[in-house]
């Protein structure tokens, strides 16, 4: 089956930088722009986690709307908010012709332990069942379908730091199988000191001596759509996937995979390895990824050095870190956003510059602990 | 056109440790569900689960040891998946193959890593634990079936609660139609814990008794654990070995009903729209289905909205049109159910016997099926579905039929 050409329509967002696209290209416009990191945790000091301090639905969501959803669906709720707003009300589609895609890393954790506490500290017969729908991964999507009565397939894809740019792959997937004609698609994480505590005790989290990656809160969607509509921001061209065969939460030594899920999205957007006109790297602060992407890139790309720009390490990491790199590199092919970040500093060694122009294609690769890759490239329409 | 064929079955369900027993004790009647014993149930409301007792661990013979900290719900997805490719007469290791995993993501390791939350929870930030948390993302059961199976392919876990593995069985036949794989191992793994169990209990959701889905006197769901892994091949492919394949995966259908977290819309008008549009998907006629295995929980509100929707679909014709759920003998097994039900109904149409809904004996006006009570009987259909339904509003319905 041949994929359908599939436009990115709109976006909207909240995250470290704040709530809203605009307030995330500020922050990319800003060389020195760095989130306020930290988690509380009891018993315990803080944990790096770039939350969403100023998060509010005010002005979005009526109040008694936001009560009944738990945090990461009002996040989600209201990036896609502002996604759907350019397209107009009435939508141009009926409502049963949309769907939502969403990844996520740890969606339910915050309820999860609501339940498990009332579980362990009072008695079973405690546990609240207004928090328990909300344990479930796909809460949030779901929440989402039902607030704005979206009737297209509802997706949630778990797949660590991948989980978003595997949702916008599986959007296109659909759109092509004509199963929706718009895809709210992107990715939701939340803060919660558990997830934290997970990975710094899997000693990936960066503290004060030692390297490591920061966690992300918010969420980011793209409006996806086989029709282009009045001002279509990119192309979401092409997509690849493949994994190397690595245990639970560790990160493969191979590159091959990822050059492959790369080639696969470079093929299928029919761009060849010297027209990528800038990369959104994976670069989260572990030091055996940068090696790791370093190598990839050089095989993929040969000789090729174009522009890129690392916002995982400031923005965090998560499967929302995945869809806010591929939705800046929406915004950056279609003018709208300029990344003034430096690259990082395995890339920059290897002679990859800052994004400075105007660019007409970008790739945006992805690795997950557990080794599997996920890559899309994003073209001017 | 390119057709996807399941030429392997592997699963472990709460009754058998394989697919053969499954099978064999599904047909004759019996239930899995008896006394949880996995954790203390005192302070439960119930005390019933189709769990797994044997985890006597069949891993010997993986191309990657899983190591010490392997969770049931990857334990259970690995043997699953040795079955289904030892089924296929396919290697043992995938390595350089490409082969796709697709995989319904459920609680992963949250068992485990549950003593630990209740450890840190009364003992404070110095309380010990690690290994028990390697395995909480929900991806993590494909991340060991990958790592020691050695696939390279597309790994994809899908997270809709109940329907997960439905939806995963779909997308991975939509690879091989598509192409863009060969061979596809999909299906899904979950296991009991405190938290769903708990969980369920405080939606007053689960029947103090075992399960008796579509029957008069159905007061809920009986939770189970267990995990089904098929293997989906291109049909050039799976002739060219001269495997012989169980059934045809046509197609599939996902919808949303967008009404309520943990109620499905009771007209069935959405789950109509799902069972209508995996239908056009797989390009057959209505009146080809002789056989639906159903969602069937044994909720008050899943099966009179869902026998709604098969009405709203086949109108009279229901009647001759077969519905049973396996979740009387084999329990809910969440995010693991739909790729049991798609195995269980690949069966079906390979061996021509229809399994039963074990506990059903009285028939509920609102639920007016035939839903198979007592043991399997025989049954030929050429196209049957497998439909399921999720918090959220999540209805997604397989299209399966007979190769040709």
């Amino acid at each position: 089956m041949s994929a359908a050409r599939v436009y990115v329509c709109s976006t909207g967002c909240v995250s470290s930088a704040g709530t809203g696209v605009a307030a995330l290209a500020q922050a990319l416009a800003d060389p020195a722009w760095r989130p306020r990191l930290g988690i509380e945790r009891p018993d315990a000091p803080s944990l790096p986690v770039a939350t969403c301090r100023e998060f509010s639905t005010r002005d979005v969501l009526p109040p008694l709307v936001a009560r009944r959803l738990d945090r990461p669906a009002r996040l989600l709720a209201v990036a896609a908010r502002e996604a759907l707003h350019p397209l107009g009300d009435p939508l141009p589609w009926p409502r049963d012709r949309v769907g939502v895609c969403a990844g996520t890393w740890n969606a339910g954790t915050s309820a999860l332990l609501e339940v498990l506490r009332a579980v362990f500290l009072a008695s079973p017969e405690e546990a609240p069942p207004a928090q328990f729908p909300s344990t479930v991964a796909n809460a949030p999507a779901s929440q989402l379908g039902i607030l704005e009565k979206l009737g297209g397939p509802n997706l949630t894809f778990a797949e660590k730091q991948v989980g978003g740019l595997r949702a916008l792959a599986e959007a296109c997937r659909h759109l092509s199988h004509g199963r929706a004609d718009l895809v709210l698609a992107g990715a939701v994480d939340e803060a919660e000191w558990l997830n934290a505590e997970v990975y710094d005790r899997l000693r990936t989290l960066r503290t004060s001596s030692r390297p490591g990656m920061v966690l992300a809160e918010g969420a980011a969607v793209l409006a996806l759509a086989c029709e282009p509509g009045p001002a279509p921001l990119a192309v979401l061209a092409g997509w690849g996937s493949a994994s190397a065969p690595t245990a639970p939460c560790r990160y493969p030594t191979d590159p091959a995979p990822l050059v492959l899920a790369c080639r696969q999205a470079l093929q299928r957007a029919g761009l060849a390895p010297a027209e990528v006109g800038l990369v959104l790297s994976v670069a989260n602060g572990i030091p055996g990824l940068a090696d790791l992407e370093r190598r990839a890139l050089e095989t993929l790309l040969g000789t090729h050095r174009p522009p890129v720009v690392a916002t995982t390490d400031r923005l965090g990491e998560g499967a929302v870190g995945g869809a806010l790199r591929a939705l800046i590199a929406a915004l950056a092919v279609a003018g709208t956003v300029r990344a003034a970040w430096e690259p990082p500093p395995h890339l920059a060694a290897a002679g990859f510059p800052a994004a400075a122009a105007r660019t007409r294609s970008a790739l945006v690769p992805g690795l997950a602990g557990g080794g599997s890759s996920v890559a899309l490239v994003l073209t001017a329409p | 056109m390119r057709e996807a064929w399941i030429t392997g079955i592997g699963l472990l369900t709460a009754l058998g440790p394989d697919r053969e027993t499954t099978w064999r004790r599904l047909l004759a009647g019996e239930t899995g569900i008896r006394q949880l014993t996995l954790f203390d149930t005192a302070g439960y409301r119930t005390h019933l689960a189709a769990q797994i007792d044997d985890v006597a661990l069949r891993l010997a013979g993986l191309p990657r040891s899983p190591g010490r900290h392997v969770t049931r719900a990857s334990h259970f997805a690995l043997v699953a998946a040795a079955e289904a490719l030892a089924d296929a007469d396919l290697p043992a290791s995938g390595e350089g193959r490409g082969w796709a995993l697709v995989v319904g993501g459920g609680t992963a390791g949250l068992y485990e890593a549950e003593g630990f939350v209740e450890r840190r929870l009364r003992g404070g930030a110095r309380t010990r634990g690690l290994g028990e948390l390697v395995e909480v993302p929900q991806d993590s059961p494909a991340d060991r079936v990958a790592h020691c199976l050695a696939l390279t392919g597309p790994r994809i876990t899908i997270t809709t609660a109940c329907s997960s593995s439905t939806i995963a069985v779909g997308t991975a036949a939509e690879l091989v139609r598509d192409g863009e794989v060969e061979v596809a191992l999909a299906g899904g793994s979950d296991a009991l814990c405190r938290l769903t169990y708990a969980g369920f209990n405080s939606l007053h959701a689960v029947d103090p008794e075992p399960a008796k889905p579509f029957d008069r006197r159905r007061k809920g769901l009986s939770l189970g654990e267990g995990a089904a892994l098929l293997v989906i091949e291109e049909a050039d492919h799976a002739r060219r070995r001269g495997v012989r394949p169980y059934a045809r995966v046509l197609g599939y259908g996902v919808t949303n009903d967008a009404f309520h977290m943990t109620q499905p819309e009771p007209s069935g008008a959405a789950w109509e729209r799902t069972v209508r549009a995996a239908i056009a998907d797989a390009g057959v006629a209505l009146s080809e289905v002789g056989y639906i295995n159903g969602h069937g929980t044994a909720t008050e509100q899943n099966d009179s909205a869902e026998c709604a929707a098969y009405l709203r679909v086949f109108g009279a014709r229901l009647a001759t049109v077969p519905v049973s759920s396996v979740k009387g003998a084999l329990g809910h097994c969440l995010c693991a159910a739909g790729g049991i039900e798609a195995a269980i109904t690949a069966l079906a149409i390979a061996r021509a016997t229809l399994p039963p809904t074990v506990g059903f004996a009285e028939a509920d006006p609102a639920c007016d099926v035939d839903a198979v009570p007592g043991i399997g009987r025989p049954g030929t259909p050429d196209v049957a579905l497998s439909s399921s339904f999720a918090f959220g509003g999540n209805s997604s319905v397989l299209v399966l039929g007979r190769c040709a």
